[in-house]
């Protein structure tokens, strides 16, 4: 019964593989020939520095480390020759030292000449009965049977199904004997047991052959069969943590090779060396590749990251290789705060030079656009240009205006909105609207970011009276709750979990529902008013479940501890997760807000946290999340913050040392302009007010109350979000055929320009010198002077055109078309 | 562009897909399309040992002919004479120029056409999850079951989280080679009740590769707004509007470089090419054909649609889905094929008139232009209609001369593209109510088509999670070509 009902879930499960590093590097490099030969070098060391190995399949490697006239350890375990002193242990092809009799021992480490003793402790020679946990699932894992797309995989293959990526030891356990009557294993002779030959292709596998007969796997799946196909699931627990070694590592020149070695640690205190076995992925192959056995080799100049995998555990080693940087050297430039110390320390580690300062024009557009969503009109850059005060000052000065104009609210409200998913289609018009309306508040008392979030996960009553209550009309099932609530809150996805243990985090199944059963008495019912809803704790919560063994999960949180008796179920769940104390709540925040002004975030993407996709430099976001933490969760306070910065106030332009960079913020990261900003800057540009269906007229873009008002399709094709995901993609800014045809020949730009109220017409009206026309309008679009050659340019083709209305026209045509206006930069 | 950090050669039929997408995500780029196809068969010859090569790569173009609301396959493609009469229904069987195939007498036209198509009269599945047209047209046209249920019972609508739709795949794995769209979708949306183009854009590709979408009528005049030049910007205008635009850009080297890593200026020089060449333009003005062919498609919505797919084909576009014009909503006296009441009368006098002009001249059509060589052409709606008339499969009422939907058995027609004309595939019993023989699934249909368009079906793209998905988890159906 309980193998078909496992059966019955898996097939129902989707299984989804959450993965896949982030990029983080500099892309391209020039390739140099890769060096092969042995270092020079003065010393020798091993790791560790002695062995103890504790039964006969207690195998252990080690790697050998020389120092460098210059006083680097580099990796020599390629070259270092073993020699035991004595019997007591033997060494295998594969670098890997066995036991062979009980007592202590030598093996002198030879290379290039030089020596070194390694101690060895042999405790016993018997071998222990295969354990079908720590023995057999690591093999069907690292022979690949396991994966997503082989027996992994929802339906797994041909018949033969096993959890994705060996999450679940019982269910594979259960699977292996009973399914097809158990014909998977001869006990007689184990060698004619489907489990052997179709690995080893004896019998016809379409994965081909992925287990070599006689092999040290071959042989111990053989004995755990000999011995009668055991399970230990109930008596064994998994490996608790891995440990890698080395933890970073610097590799100098392409070519260069760096082994690892990973040491599996068990909740019984008992390790085993697993490096055979684990699973080795670079981040950035095009930086680091990483072969089978652990041996890391440095391709190109760059950062990258090695995933190591093994039975669920993981471990996150940073690699970067250097590559040629002769004739590097670090300029002094100004740290305006600790923001730009951070960066600044991570450049000269990876021998990176800063961009320049933007210049006075660029900054007023970028921190209008990143403030306000809105770019300056033509009179506020006149005047910012034309104080006298140095630049710095009024940088700063203008800061603390933005943050407190009305468009600021607009801008975040605009932002939260898209977050909370405030859309008519979920919440009925006056919902929406009200809902917008708390957002706006919110913003515009500038509410603690802790406050915020726990108002909305505490929130109760008529969504009419207590808008916040909108939060559980939008996760109206705990499902919802839980995806929504962990995505936006502490930045990682959860929906993997979902149906299966996430397959390279932390997080469990189990957690899933753990921490759906704190939304399991939230209701919501009809109130008096038409379209009223209201949110109320039930006194007969819904129990939730897990899928699997239908057991009646209790609320209880993926990491620390909710601090009292749980009384009231969401407000100790908002308690804990907006505590100063909850590493991830202020981190993922921070993270957040980081990416809206410089264009990524520290993890990036930012709702897509895990260990697997380590933050580009972790001192500056822990700076800026104690700095959140401190101010009280003071958003104004972290947003001023960071763009006082002089990483902030960056050029977009490189120089020769940080022209591949594009994750350490070297320089400014140009963006598209939003669907919101696009409209409201051609607006702007224009001096034409576009048209809504169903809001007031003077309504600017940004001020919609949801992607239902219809324009004229402007918005959706330039990737509005539906309002219908808490995932930040949900809003696209790519560019494609369709955004330049629309740009080109579309109607939004056309009318705009031809706007008998608009821009053009007033200032042809007002019959303006051209070089005057053309100045306002480099100011209304690239929030700059024109250069002279521009006016000569610009003066030409007015001149050339058949009516200086055309020419002024197309003047404006091509300033919306260029990037300098579709890019905030 | 997009990358997978995990050890080549771990997949179970190799590595060559990884490899692929880099290519598909190069394309993007602007690496021209000769290198993309070198790379491409190159990609291919690892696949090859596991799929034969019939068809692979033998089609520039797909014209689609989706009969959403689920056709009855037993009246029109695959008639039972010797059923009882209430299975085999008010129709006859008449011969076709094939020896030894019948069509229903619905179809006389394309009876004189059958030498070049094959009828699939296997084609099955059985639902997962909800038994109506959205969850099933859904399925047709991305190979995927729909997972999420509004609490009305109905499919969720569009999301951006939807796997991306065929067209939007080959949009971006086979871009056109000249300015032209890659994929049209005309002339009304899929839909079923309120749930409008559920399946219809490229999901989580982004909208980036969303078909060109033209939801007017083609038996009425056509407006192209963004493809015809505005009467104020002649084409001499819009040229100097250009030149002044790259001249202004010139003196921006820095901004230039950041329009470069965003192609921008690629999409730019295609966008012009479009809107001056007016080729795409053109291609949508059916007054260029003449009256004889246009009478012979059929002055209809289907009909005159056909023609317009073939007129966008033969201007280089990859995909063209021709939706049926009227949607399921029950009512006999449109032309919905969603007949669960007044099967037949409607049947005959309204939809299949319609769909014998279009599929029959569609075909000599472009057979005798040369095309159909390099065209694959398919038929087929989302479901078949059940064998016995007047019960209820799908929880709907239906009339007693009504058919419910039916999905574990119905017909589907393909031709071109090295498709063998003139065959049966597959077989159905003597009711028409399972495969007999080589049963086909809607994605076998789907990994058909990309294969035939020299696209690994078992390509990996990433989703907007950046999890790992197949293009479609099919087979391809080899045994057509």
């Amino acid at each position: 019964m309980k193998l078909n009902l496992s059966l019955v879930v898996a097939l129902l499960v989707v299984l989804s593989c959450c993965m896949i590093l982030q990029q983080s590097t500099w892309s391209q490099m020039e390739e140099t020939t890769p060096s092969v030969e042995v270092p020079d070098i003065k010393a020798l060391k091993t790791h560790p520095e002695s062995l103890m190995l504790e039964h006969a399949r207690d195998g252990r490697r080690v790697l050998v480390s020389g120092q460098t006239k210059d006083g680097k350890w580099v990796d020599v375990t390629t070259w270092a020759v073993l020699k035991p002193a004595s019997d007591g242990v033997k060494l295998h092809e594969d670098g890997y030292i066995f036991p062979a009799a009980v007592g202590n021992t030598n093996i002198v480490v030879t290379v290039n000449g030089l020596t070194t003793e390694l101690p060895v402790t042999v405790k016993s020679v018997d071998a222990p009965p295969v354990s079908f946990v720590r023995d057999v699932m690591p093999i069907l894992s690292h022979a690949g049977c396991n994966n997503g797309t082989c027996h992994g995989g929802a339906k797994g293959k041909n018949g033969f199904k096993l959890s994705l990526r060996g999450y679940d030891p019982d269910f594979d356990y259960e699977l292996l004997i009973e399914d097809i009557s158990g014909r998977r294993f001869n006990r007689a002779f184990p060698e004619q047991s489907l489990m052997l030959l179709k690995p080893t292709s004896e019998v016809p596998h379409k994965g081909g052959q992925v287990i070599v007969p006689e092999s040290r796997d071959y042989n111990l799946i053989h004995q755990w069969i000999s011995e009668g196909v055991v399970s230990d699931v109930e008596t064994t627990e998994r490996v608790a943590r891995l440990e890698v070694f080395p933890e970073s590592t610097e590799l100098s020149m392409p070519g260069t090779k760096q082994q690892l070695i990973v040491i599996a640690h068990y909740p019984d205190g008992t390790t085993r060396d697993v490096t055979r076995e684990a699973k080795f992925t670079s981040s950035m192959n095009e930086v680091a590749k990483v072969t089978d056995d652990g041996v890391v080799t440095a391709e190109r100049r760059g950062e990258t990251a090695i995933l190591t995998r093994y039975e669920g555990a993981y471990s996150t080693n940073g690699i970067i290789v250097m590559g040629d940087r002769s004739g590097y050297e670090w300029v002094e430039t100004p740290a305006y705060n600790y923001i730009d110390t951070h960066v600044h320390n991570k450049l000269k580690r990876l021998k990176i030079l800063p961009s320049e300062l933007c210049t006075d024009e660029e900054f007023v557009r970028r921190i209008h656009f990143d403030m306000t969503g809105l770019p300056p009109s033509p009179d506020k850059v006149r005047s910012f240009l034309a104080d006298k005060t140095t630049s710095k000052e009024k940088r700063e000065k203008l800061i603390d205006e933005l943050v407190d104009t009305s468009e600021y609210v607009d801008h975040w409200t605009h932002k939260w909105g898209d977050l909370l998913q405030s859309n008519r289609k979920f919440l009925g018009e006056r919902g929406m609207w009200l809902f917008q309306q708390w957002i706006h508040e919110s913003i515009a008392e500038n509410r603690p970011y802790d406050k915020f979030v726990h108002d909305l996960i505490t929130a109760t009553g008529s969504a009419y009276q207590n808008p916040a209550a909108n939060y559980f009309r939008v996760s109206r099932e705990y499902t919802a709750a839980v995806e929504n609530t962990t995505q936006l809150f502490l930045g990682v996805r959860f929906s993997c979990n979902k149906c299966h243990d996430h397959p390279f985090e932390v997080w469990t199944q189990n957690q899933y529902y753990e921490f759906g059963a704190f939304f399991s008495d939230v209701k919501v019912k009809n109130g008096r008013l038409p379209g009223e809803e209201v949110v109320y704790a039930s006194f007969n919560p819904t129990p939730v479940q897990h899928p699997r063994t239908l057991a009646v999960v209790p609320p209880s949180v993926p990491f620390g501890e909710t601090k009292k008796e749980i009384t009231n179920k969401r407000e100790s769940l908002a308690e804990w997760l907006t505590s100063t104390e909850n590493p991830m709540f202020a981190k993922a925040g921070v993270n957040r807000i980081w990416s809206y002004f410089m264009g990524r975030g520290i993890i990036e993407p930012v709702d897509d946290i895990r260990t697997s996709n380590p933050p580009s430099n972790p001192e500056l976001l822990d700076a800026l999340t104690k700095d959140f933490v401190e101010s009280g969760f003071d958003i104004k306070h972290i947003m001023k913050t960071i763009v006082r910065s002089r990483t902030y106030q960056q050029s977009i332009k490189t120089n020769k040392w940080n022209k591949e960079d594009t994750v350490n913020f070297s320089h400014g990261i140009a963006r598209r302009l939003t669907a919101e900003q696009l409209l409201d800057a051609i607006g702007v540009a224009t001096g034409s007010q576009p048209s809504f269906q169903g809001v007031p007229k003077e309504f600017r873009a940004v001020q919609l109350p949801d992607s239902k008002v219809k324009d004229d399709g402007f918005l959706k094709l330039f990737g509005r979000p539906e309002r219908e995901s808490s995932c930040e993609c949900e809003r696209t800014t790519e560019v494609s055929l369709a955004h330049a045809m629309n740009l080109i020949n579309g109607p939004t730009v056309a009318n705009a320009i031809i706007d008998p109220n608009g821009r053009i017409a007033k200032l042809l009206k007002e019959n303006k010198d051209d070089r005057v026309i053309i100045e306002e309008m480099y100011l209304a679009t690239f929030a700059r002077l024109p250069m002279e050659n521009e006016y000569t340019t610009a003066i030409d083709h007015l001149v050339s055109a058949k009516s200086k209305e055309e020419g002024v026209q197309d003047l404006m045509w091509a300033l919306i078309n260029s990037p300098a206006f579709l890019f905030n930069r | 562009m997009i990358s997978l950090p995990q050890t080549p050669g771990r997949l179970c039929d190799g590595f060559s897909r990884r490899e692929f997408l880099r290519v598909g995500g190069a394309a993007m780029l602007g690496i021209s399309l000769p290198q993309v196809l070198s790379l491409q068969a190159k990609a291919n010859t690892t696949v090859a040992s596991a799929t034969p090569l019939n068809g692979w790569g033998k089609a520039n173009s797909v014209i689609l002919l989706f009969l959403q609301g689920g056709p009855s396959h037993i009246d029109i493609w695959d008639p039972k004479p010797d059923a009882p009469s209430n299975i085999r229904g008010e129709f006859n069987p008449i011969p076709t120029n094939v020896p030894g195939i019948q069509l229903s007498e619905t179809m006389p036209k394309l009876a004189q056409q059958m030498d070049k198509a094959c009828l699939i009269r296997s084609v099955s599945y059985t639902p997962a999850g909800l038994f109506n047209h959205t969850a099933a047209m859904y399925q047709m046209v991305t190979g995927e079951t729909p997972d999420k249920v509004a609490p009305s019972g109905q499919l969720d609508p569009p999301s951006p989280a939807d796997h991306p739709n065929a067209a939007a795949h080959i949009a971006k794995f086979r871009p056109p080679e000249e300015p032209m769209l890659a994929a049209v979708q005309l002339p009304r949306p899929m839909q079923e009740s309120g749930i409008i183009g559920k399946g219809g854009n490229a999901g989580f590709l982004g909208r980036a590769y969303d078909p060109y979408f033209l939801f007017q009528d083609p038996n009425k005049e056509v407006k192209l707004d963004d493809l015809t030049l505005r009467p104020e910007i002649p084409p001499a205008r819009l040229q100097r509007r250009k030149t002044l635009l790259e001249t202004i850009n010139a003196n921006m080297p820095e901004i230039d470089k950041v329009a470069d890593s965003y192609a921008l200026n690629e999409y730019y020089e295609k966008a012009y090419d479009l809107i001056l060449s007016q080729k795409a333009r053109n291609a949508f003005d059916l007054s260029q054909e003449t009256d004889v062919l246009r009478d012979k498609y059929g002055r209809h919505t289907f009909g005159q649609s056909a023609l317009l797919a073939r007129r966008l084909v033969e201007a280089g576009t990859r995909f063209v889905q021709v939706n049926w014009p009227s949607v399921a909503n029950g009512n006999p006296n449109t032309t919905a094929w969603d007949t669960h009441a007044a099967n037949f009368g409607p049947l005959k006098n309204l939809h299949c008139p319609k769909l014998d002009s279009a599929v029959s001249s569609l075909l000599e059509d472009l057979d005798q232009k040369g095309m159909l060589e390099e065209t694959l052409v398919l038929a087929i709606g989302e479901f078949g209609r059940s064998p016995r008339m007047g019960i209820s499969t799908s929880g709907n009422g239906n009339a007693p001369d009504g058919r419910d939907h039916w999905p574990y058995c119905y017909t589907g027609l393909i031709a071109g593209a090295g498709v063998k004309g003139g065959q049966v595939y597959g077989k159905s019993d003597a009711t028409g109510s399972t495969p007999l023989e080589k049963p086909v699934h809607p994605r076998d249909i789907l990994a058909t088509i990309y294969h035939t368009l020299g696209i690994d079906p078992h390509t990996i793209v990433m989703n907007h999670l950046d999890q790992p998905r197949e293009l479609v988890k099919g087979e391809v159906i080899t045994g057509i070509f």
